[in-house]
């Protein structure tokens, strides 16, 4: 267990290093001068040359690159945007909880949605309800969801005269006005995640469900209610959870786009606005801010699964 | 001693009905096929959309960037079956050339994500030890990047265009699909039949090429399917946020567009055939792949 542990940490600092320097190469190495596009574009500088000394583009790469990493471990610092001249570590932080409740919003959403059809699905395997969880499924899949984001937001203001509120309420404000906003693209970033969730979630309970203990559970005549469940969905949900975990990447990826429909100040739109103002110090930090955080969180969630099942070994 | 009890001689004479009817292996997958109802209409749309694809100059007698201003935010008609758009452009056109530049992109960037997957994969998983190390950590560090976030940074940086698109989505999903490759070598690899071709002489590329590519390929051909419908969802969020392929070329990513939400309002239909055309390929390349990985995973056989 203790090696497990610390090889599976061992592994983390490479990775983490070559994080970075994918991030920092990306930025340099890519044909089309970046700052030349910068001045032009956003004028953020007087001159070209006035900007690459400004970026410590003037040194050498590897001088820049150890300056750039070390200010991150030392002193925490992830550089300037160029647009608001702040901190981007202090915009991130403020930003993070909106993708964070718009993230956790949607996974609630599709994994409720989800793991019903699935139980459903399992349960009466082969009936007309198995066949319309199937299909649902199958369609929650295909419908790319900016484009249903789209239609939500155009369709019902045409035909119903609704539309969704564009003015954020932080959750510390007014939770309820709060919530209001977020469920709406929390809901439609969910139902289209569902897919994947429900047929995992079917496969696996129609796995557990022929297992000898479910048997068991059959012959001392318990209902059917308590089999599935509690003897059954606990096991069924393993596979459900690490196919979450995996997930993390797609939902933060997908909260750029709904924030930037829904026009939620989260740290998706920050990204978004970023890219389109050529503000690439910030696109460069959030990218190996996420890239460390999917980092952290894969050690987690493999460590956790050590802890609970003593069987895995590295 | 024993004595070996004389052999009759044996019956030549074999009875062909109770043989097994042999068939090709393609004619077998064929019958399988048909067995699967959503798989055959995953195809039927797929082949659908290709001839609309093909045939998108003589299916309408638009050209996809004709505009006319006389005609804008037209609904459906018998000239314009789809409507038009903010320039006038008919739809339709726009949306069977959306077709063109969907599979264009799509199967460009998979046959590049295929051919790199395989090299790396079986390199990673036949040289081993540091080479092995070094390519998976590399991998790893890529994967932990949120796919969109680092493709649309990529995409910013080099500029929106097809073959930047294509470039770009085929090598990240290539570095992908080399894990999944990796894998399969690597159980390959352990095969005894690689040590006695190894015994009688065989070098590394003869190994490689000969022995263990074929054996991967099935493994290649369900990855690529499935991973088109991923392809052709990237390349339209990608255009949706106005970094995939430029304007005037249609995309259907492209005409649902961020910037374009403005007109949606006074023409629906303009998010509507867009978004229903995307699902529609995405449902069709998802049960076209899901059927074939039935049939060509040997791990599935007989299920």
């Amino acid at each position: 267990m203790k090696r497990y542990i610390l090889r599976r940490l061992g592994l983390v600092v490479p990775t983490l290093v070559l994080v970075s320097v994918i991030v920092f190469g990306m930025m340099r190495l890519m044909p089309g001068d970046v700052v030349t596009r910068m001045v032009e574009g956003q004028a953020y500088a007087p001159t070209i040359e006035a900007l690459r000394k400004e970026l410590g583009l003037d040194r050498p790469a590897y001088q820049q690159y150890l300056e750039w990493i070390g200010g991150i471990v030392l002193r925490g610092d992830f550089g300037t945007s160029y647009w608001t001249r702040q901190p981007i570590l202090d915009e991130f932080v403020q930003r993070f909880p909106v993708t964070l409740e718009l993230a956790a919003l949607t996974i609630l959403v599709s994994v409720v949605l989800g793991v019903l059809v699935g139980v459903v699905s399992a349960v009466r395997q082969d009936s007309l309800s198995d066949y319309l969880g199937r299909v649902f499924a199958i369609l929650a899949l295909s419908v790319p969801y900016f484009g249903l984001a789209v239609l939500v937001v155009v369709l019902p203001s045409i035909y119903f005269k609704w539309t969704p509120v564009w003015t954020y309420v932080p959750f510390s404000v007014d939770p309820l006005e709060n919530l209001k906003i977020l469920l709406v693209p929390a809901t439609v970033f969910g139902v289209t995640r569902a897919g994947p969730i429900m047929r995992i979630t079917r496969s696996a309970l129609l796995d557990v469900l022929r297992q000898d203990y479910i048997r068991t559970a059959w012959s001392k005549g318990l209902p059917e209610r308590v089999i599935v469940l509690r003897h059954a969905l606990k096991n069924a949900l393993i596979p459900v959870v690490s196919l979450i975990g995996l997930q993390i990447p797609l939902y933060i990826g997908g909260s750029v786009i709904i924030e930037a429909i829904f026009r939620l100040p989260g740290v998706g739109l920050f990204f978004f606005e970023a890219l389109t103002r050529l503000d690439y110090p910030v696109v460069q930090s959030v990218n190996l801010i996420f890239a460390a955080m999917v980092v952290g969180l894969n050690l987690a969630i493999d460590l956790t699964y050590a802890f609970l099942d003593p069987r895995i070994r590295y | 001693m024993a004595t070996v009890a004389p052999l009759s001689a044996p019956s030549l004479a074999v009875d062909a009905a109770t043989l097994p009817r042999t068939r090709p292996w393609y004619t077998d997958v064929w019958i399988r096929m048909l067995r699967k109802p959503l798989g055959v209409l995953g195809g039927v749309i797929v082949v659908t959309m290709l001839l609309g694809a093909i045939f998108a100059g003589v299916l309408t007698p638009y050209g996809f960037s004709q505009t006319s201003l006389r005609e804008r935010f037209i609904a459906a008609s018998a000239e314009h079956w789809l409507g038009t758009d903010q320039l006038g452009r008919d739809l339709l056109t726009r949306v069977l050339y959306g077709a063109r530049i969907s599979l264009y992109v799509g199967f460009g960037a998979i046959a590049l994500a295929s051919l790199l997957a395989t090299a790396v994969g079986i390199l990673s998983a036949y040289w081993g030890g540091r080479v092995d190390l070094f390519l998976q950590r590399m991998v790893d560090a890529w994967m932990a990047f949120p796919p969109l976030l680092i493709l649309m940074s990529i995409m910013s940086l080099l500029g929106p265009s097809v073959l930047n698109i294509t470039l770009v989505l085929g090598i990240a999903a290539g570095i992908r699909e080399s894990r999944i490759v990796r894998s399969v070598a690597l159980s390959i690899k352990e095969n005894t039949y690689i040590e006695g071709t190894r015994a009688l002489g065989s070098g590394h590329a003869r190994i490689t090429l000969v022995h263990i590519l074929p054996n991967v390929m099935p493994t290649i051909i369900v990855t690529a399917t499935t991973g088109l419908s991923t392809v052709i969802l990237t390349e339209a969020s990608l255009s949706f946020l106005g970094l995939g392929v430029p304007p005037p070329y249609p995309t259907w990513g492209g005409m649902l567009s961020l910037s374009g939400l403005d007109h949606m309002y006074r023409a629906p239909w303009l998010a509507i055939w867009p978004a229903v055309a995307l699902s529609l390929a995405v449902f069709g390349f998802n049960m076209l792949g899901d059927a074939l990985r039935d049939l060509l995973d040997p791990r599935l056989k007989g299920r």
